[in-house]
Formats: structure tokens, C-alpha cells, sequence
């Protein structure tokens, strides 16, 4: 077995070093270091406008895991899950912000935005969870049509991979027993954006 | 008689000496000209009418300072406009001093059935923008880029001054749908009616006021300026729909 040196002076088995950063990056939702994303010269506006989108839902998705951990209703089992899909959503807006700014664009920031929770949101385990899965399932579809139909091969890898990373986040809020999704819904930007418009702001 | 003459001749020279030095000298209470944008209309006439206001397209009175016009400030609709002034050393540090966003407006009849924005690829419009310069009509570039519509501006039949003259036009019936400011669509919200952007195509609108360097009263200029950055000053731009002064990114 080979092996690699660490700097100060530990042996670190490579197999345990791959496996540790595949565990590492599969808990962060996404394996970005695979990803090569192509500069955005050869990106469509199609292509960017899931990117914008994209981001923008990112950003959601981290406030709401953010407003989930501060209210403390659901198991407390489940924090760690929460903890991980926010470090998941906002190393989604990193690598999205990367990409529009390779193509040129001022990609929006989180203080560009001001998220609205309808008043219940937090109160109940229940509405957690009910709004969470909304949230997800709405910027899955959105992610899946993208990994679909962009012009860029590099961006449908992308998406592909947000794709993976939110279907298994929405598990964290489907409640024991409840019946997989055989078939998630793909969505054009015009559902998904409508979807999420009351949380957006 | 010559006393009398003498006398009146020093009261003469005395008052052009009194006038001179007062034309020369900014005046307390003389009102303050300020060139503002067109969407700052109704909200800096009722939050201080004593001024006298020159209002227009951002990019429209900038080139009028730059030409000399006897500008005390300037409030800018787009950070751009005031920041190439500066740079230029003909206004001093501008400041944001408020946020806007877009809509979409359509006439209340809503003869094109406009619903969403998306229903601008799919029906037949007519569609008023303001023109590329002005900061309004860039911010409309923006929208339609980051939606993935560009395609839309096929359908543009008229392309106005400022965002005034967008408003107006479709208040009137005389556009299917036009780009606004969320404020000037309040202010025609009886005549038309108003269609969501979304909030992450909205383009950063950001609103920028400078005293102008050549201004004679600039203390008077800063006051203005301080008074729009003021609660009270805040409070009216909120009452009108404008946005609060954004947080600089973490």
C-alpha cells in the first residue's frame, strides 16, 4: 500500500485519505472537487438563468437550515443533518457564484436578499418539515430540468450533482415510513421559480 | 449739496459692495437647485418642497453637470452615473442612500393577458422599455439576461427617455407591459397593474446622492444630503416603497 507523508510528519494511508475526503464531500452534499466547469464562454442565458436561480435558492436553503438549528423543534437527532445540508447549500452558492462570475455576471449576494417565512414556519416540527420539503423539492426540479436540457455539458454535470446532493437532503425532512418518490418532478424555471416566490421575497 | 451728494454716492457704492458680497457668499435660506432621477419625483417634492428640483434620467443630467449646469446635488438612480462624476472631480463621495426593484407592468384592461413575465416569449406585445443609458432600461437588460428572456426585446416598440415616460405610456394603454420602478408603479397603481419580478433576477439597484463640487452652497448641499440620510428622510423613502440603504456584503 502506498503511502503519503503527511507534512508534519504523519502516514496517512491514501485509501483512508480518498475515503475520508469522498466521506467528507459526500457529507457536504456535493463532491466539487470532480466537478471541472467549463468558463461560461460557451453558456447560454438558458444555462445562466438556472445558475441565477440557483444561487438564489442556495442562499434559501442555507437560511432556512439556519432558522431550523435556531428554533430547536425538531429531534435533536436531526441537527447534525441540518448542520450538513447548510454547509451543503452554501458550498452550492460558492461554486455558483464561481461559475457566474466566470461568465461575466455580479452574481447576487445573501444581502441581496430578504427571505419571507410565513409566521408558522419554525413553530412546529411539522411545518419544519413541510416547508423544508417544499423548499428542496422545488429547487430539485429545477436542478433536475437543468441536468437535463442545458446547452453546456460541464453545467448539466453540475447540476446533476445539486441534483444528488438535495434529493438527499430532503430525507431529512420526510418523516420515518413516508413513501419514496419513485419519479421527483423536473421543473422549468418559470414552476420552480413560482414556487419558491413566496419564500424569496 | 455736495455733502449730500457725497453721502449718497458712498449709501450707492456701499449697497453694490453689500450686494456683491451677498451674491458671492451662499445664502442660508436661498433654495437649493437638485438634479435628481425621474423615480425620486414625487418622494423629494413632499419630503422637502422648499428646493428647487431638476428631474430626469440619471445619465441625462449627468452629461447637463458635466456641461455646467448649476446643479447644488446630485441623486443618482444608479451608482454608475455618480461614480463617473466623481471620478471625474465634479461631484464629491457619493453615498447610497437608498434601494429600489423592478415590475412589470401592464394597463388595468390587460389586453395581452400578461400574468407572469414568461408570458412575454409566449404572447404577441407590445413592450416599452426605457432606453440602455438610462439606468432604469439597463436594469431591464438585467432582468431579461438573468431570466434567460432576452429574446423579448424583439417585441420593443418604444424605448423612453426616463422611467417616467415608461410609466406613463402604459398608465395611457399605449404599451401592453413596461419595466418600471416598484415606486413609479404605486404611483399609477389605479391604472395599472403590477406583475412580479422575481427576486433573484431583481438587478441590485442602488440609488447614489453627491454634492456637486462647483455648487456655491455646499454646506447648504450637505445639510440636503444629511437630511435624506436622517430617520426622517429614511421613513419618507420607505413610505414611498423605496428600499432601506442595503447592507455591504459580508
Amino acid at each position: 500500500m502506498s503511502v503519503i507523508a503527511g507534512r508534519r510528519g504523519h502516514g496517512v494511508g491514501k485509501r483512508s485519505l480518498d475515503r475520508r475526503r469522498f466521506l467528507l464531500a459526500t457529507a457536504s452534499g456535493v463532491a466539487l472537487a470532480g466537478i471541472q466547469v467549463r468558463d461560461a464562454k460557451a453558456a447560454t442565458e438558458n444555462d445562466l438563468a438556472y445558475a441565477n436561480f440557483g444561487l438564489a435558492t442556495s442562499y434559501l436553503v442555507a437560511d432556512f437550515y439556519s432558522r431550523s438549528l435556531e428554533a430547536a423543534k425538531l429531534e435533536a437527532s436531526t441537527r447534525p443533518a441540518l448542520r450538513r445540508g447548510r454547509a451543503a447549500a452554501t458550498l452550492h452558492a460558492r461554486e455558483l457564484t464561481a461559475l457566474l462570475t466566470g461568465a461575466g455576471d455580479t452574481p447576487a449576494t445573501a444581502e441581496d436578499f430578504t427571505f419571507e417565512w410565513p409566521v408558522p414556519t419554525f413553530a412546529t416540527a411539522a411545518s419544519i418539515r413541510r416547508t423544508g420539503t417544499a423548499v428542496l423539492r422545488a429547487s430539485l426540479g429545477a436542478y433536475q430540468q437543468a441536468a437535463a436540457t442545458l446547452t453546456e455539458p460541464t453545467y448539466r454535470v453540475l447540476f446533476a450533482s445539486l441534483s444528488a446532493s438535495v434529493a438527499q437532503q430532503v430525507g431529512t425532512f420526510t418523516t420515518a415510513g413516508a413513501p419514496a418518490e419513485p419519479f421527483p418532478l423536473a421543473l422549468d424555471l418559470e414552476a420552480a421559480s413560482a414556487a419558491l416566490e413566496a419564500f424569496l421575497g | 449739496m455736495k455733502t449730500r451728494l457725497a453721502t449718497l454716492v458712498v449709501a450707492l457704492l456701499a449697497g453694490v459692495c453689500v450686494a456683491a458680497v451677498a451674491s458671492a457668499r451662499p445664502q442660508a435660506n436661498a433654495p437649493l437647485t437638485i438634479y435628481a432621477a425621474a423615480s425620486l419625483t414625487d418622494v423629494f417634492r413632499s419630503f422637502d418642497s422648499a428646493q428647487n428640483y431638476s428631474f430626469g434620467a440619471s445619465n441625462a443630467l449627468e452629461t447637463q453637470i458635466r456641461n455646467g449646469a448649476p446643479a447644488d446635488v446630485y441623486a443618482s438612480a444608479a451608482p454608475l452615473n455618480t461614480q463617473r462624476l466623481h471620478r471625474a472631480g465634479l461631484v464629491e463621495k457619493p453615498v447610497t442612500f437608498t434601494a429600489n426593484r423592478l415590475a412589470l407592468i401592464v394597463p388595468r384592461s390587460n389586453p395581452a393577458g400578461i400574468r407572469s413575465i414568461y408570458d412575454l416569449r409566449s404572447k404577441p406585445v407590445k413592450l416599452v422599455v426605457a432606453g440602455p443609458a438610462v439606468p432604469v432600461g439597463g436594469y431591464t437588460l438585467t432582468v431579461l439576461r438573468k431570466m434567460g428572456l432576452s429574446s423579448v426585446l424583439s417585441k420593443v416598440v418604444s424605448r423612453e427617455s426616463d422611467v417616467r415616460a415608461v410609466t406613463g405610456k402604459i398608465a395611457l394603454g399605449q404599451g401592453d407591459a413596461g419595466f418600471v420602478y416598484v415606486t413609479d408603479a404605486r404611483a399609477v397603481s389605479d391604472q395599472v397593474t403590477v406583475v412580479r419580478v422575481p427576486a433573484w433576477a431583481q438587478p441590485r439597484v442602488r440609488y447614489e446622492i453627491a454634492v456637486v463640487s462647483r455648487s456655491s452652497n455646499k454646506a447648504a448641499a450637505q445639510a440636503f444630503i444629511t437630511s435624506v440620510l436622517s430617520a426622517r428622510g429614511q421613513t419618507a423613502l420607505k413610505n414611498a416603497g423605496f428600499l432601506a440603504i442595503p447592507k455591504a456584503p459580508a
